[in-house]
């Protein structure tokens, strides 16, 4: 019996010391929490694939922040909710890293001749986008308003929380007309037709990072942002049909 | 976060819509699933008939799935390139993202919950006074009516609270199977996520009038259940005891 307990006791030890090793080892780069836009879904674990990730609306992730969830990074599809952040003071000054641009998608092989203009107006067409105060949505209102089809808007279908959201249910063949980014048409190329949007109605869509103040990674946080700034993120971002960021 | 700014939501275009949309595609659902889960479940609780336990597993099945499994499982039969895409495709309908896609999703996720008590409630009803019933000359409708229901009342109706709570609460079926558009499928559980980050009282009071009817549904069906006490039957007054 008491040569058991010794037995047990020896290998508990090991065990523990071993763990310990182990986590001591990983302690010194620790996984992060990284809040994204729903976009970013398939580039940004190429470019950081240890850590870990939650997708989303760029507003519903910022609202998450702002009740206290926990994340060590914010990365937003436009500037604007991530200075909004930094005026409560809860992230740190916002870091451009990147730009996109939107596209409208429809069935594959176009059959209903959409095209970037009055086509759109066509009763019966079955519009998706996401809704206001999502980035995408919000572009997407500024692109039907400088093609003067605001009405467009309450014509929709389907106001959806993510742009994701509306990519499925274009691909699905729920919905006949979709706004999504340019990135995410080339996510699910082969299986939609993609129509380009005049340059005069594109609106400008700049991604921007910043670090959750309350986290306990801050300088990990930090770092990361600066690493989407470096060689290998941009090369990724821009496989993935990303833009640089404008000056 | 005073009750006061929270009753003023109540006047909130969003709200109003969502409550109008819940309660519409809710009445309209949970009636689908007594008119097909009643006879359903009573066939399933009296009758043995060959593949009868493989049939209640797939009652059960979206008990046991993910709502967003259900919302993928609805897009994969009713969708437009769903399993009957094409057929309804054909006869002019489209499901997908409409208010009766509200409706299917609710029905389809709430269903099973109304239908598992209700395969228990019939159970729980002696064959013995059914039989007593049909020798006293009563048909198999009138018998269904007058005995077995009354009977297998108060295991019905917690079946039927539990499926109007579940339908009220659906989110991840709703979402993928019918979008969110105010007024016509945004349900107060979408209204809320929608919400949430825009205007955070009105989902806040929107969470405070799903809380509230959830409550009145249970303290109703208390008071039910307690001015009819649920009787065991397998103990007749008039038949041998054994």
């Amino acid at each position: 019996m008491r040569r058991t307990a010794v037995a047990v006791a020896l290998l508990l030890a090991v065990a523990a010391s071993a763990a310990g090793a182990a986590l001591g080892g990983r302690s010194s780069q620790p996984k992060l929490t990284v809040f994204a836009a729903a976009s970013l879904t398939d580039v940004f674990p190429k470019i950081a694939p240890r850590d870990r990730y939650s997708f989303g609306g760029s507003n519903a992730l910022a609202t998450q922040i702002e009740q206290g969830l926990p994340a060590d990074v914010f990365a937003s599809a436009n500037t604007k909710i991530p200075w909004q952040l930094h005026r409560m003071h809860l992230v740190t000054r916002p870091v451009n890293f990147t730009a996109n641009k939107l596209c409208i998608i429809v069935a594959k092989g176009n059959p209903l001749h959409i095209r970037a203009n009055r086509t759109l107006e066509r009763s019966g067409l079955r519009i998706v986008m996401a809704a206001a105060g999502v980035p995408a949505g919000d572009y997407t209102r500024t692109v039907l308003a400088k093609l003067g089809m605001s009405d467009l808007v309450d014509k929709a279908i389907s106001q959806e929380t993510d742009v994701r959201e509306v990519l499925s249910k274009v691909v699905l063949g729920e919905a006949d007309v979709g706004f999504v980014y340019a990135t995410d048409a080339k996510t699910v190329a082969g299986q939609v037709g993609v129509v380009g949007l005049p340059e005069r109605a594109q609106p400008t869509v700049v991604y921007a990072a910043a670090a959750v103040k309350a986290s306990p990674h801050l300088k990990e946080a930090e770092a990361w942002i600066r690493q989407l700034l470096g060689g290998k993120a941009q090369r990724e971002l821009r496989a993935a049909g990303f833009r640089p960021v404008p000056h | 976060m005073s009750p006061g700014r929270l009753v003023a939501q109540l006047s909130n275009p969003v709200v109003t819509d969502a409550l109008v949309v819940s309660l519409k595609t809710s009445a309209i659902a949970q009636a689908l699933v007594l008119l097909l889960g009643t006879p359903a479940a009573y066939l399933l609780a009296t009758r043995r008939f060959p593949g009868r336990s493989l049939a209640i597993v797939l009652v059960e099945l979206p008990l046991a799935l993910p709502p967003a499994v259900a919302g993928i499982g609805l897009l994969a039969a009713f969708g437009r390139l769903g399993l009957l895409g094409g057929t309804l495709n054909a006869l002019g309908v489209r499901l997908g993202l409409t208010q009766v896609a509200v409706v299917l999703a609710v029905a389809f996720v709430a269903g099973p919950f109304y239908l598992r008590q209700a395969i228990a409630a019939f159970e729980t009803v002696d064959p013995d006074v059914v039989g007593a019933s049909r020798t006293l000359g009563a048909g198999r409708g009138r018998t269904f009516f007058r005995v077995v229901l009354p009977l297998a009342r108060s295991g019905l109706a917690a079946g039927e609270a539990l499926a109007f709570a579940r339908g009220l609460g659906e989110f991840g079926a709703t979402i993928m199977f019918a979008g969110s558009l105010q007024g016509v499928t945004q349900t107060l559980p979408l209204a809320i996520y929608t919400e949430f980050d825009e205007n955070f009282t009105a989902a806040l009071a929107m969470s405070a009038v799903l809380v509230v009817v959830s409550a009145a549904l249970l303290v109703a069906l208390r008071l039910t259940l307690q001015w009819q006490p649920s009787r065991p039957t397998s103990r007749l007054l008039f038949a041998p005891s054994r």
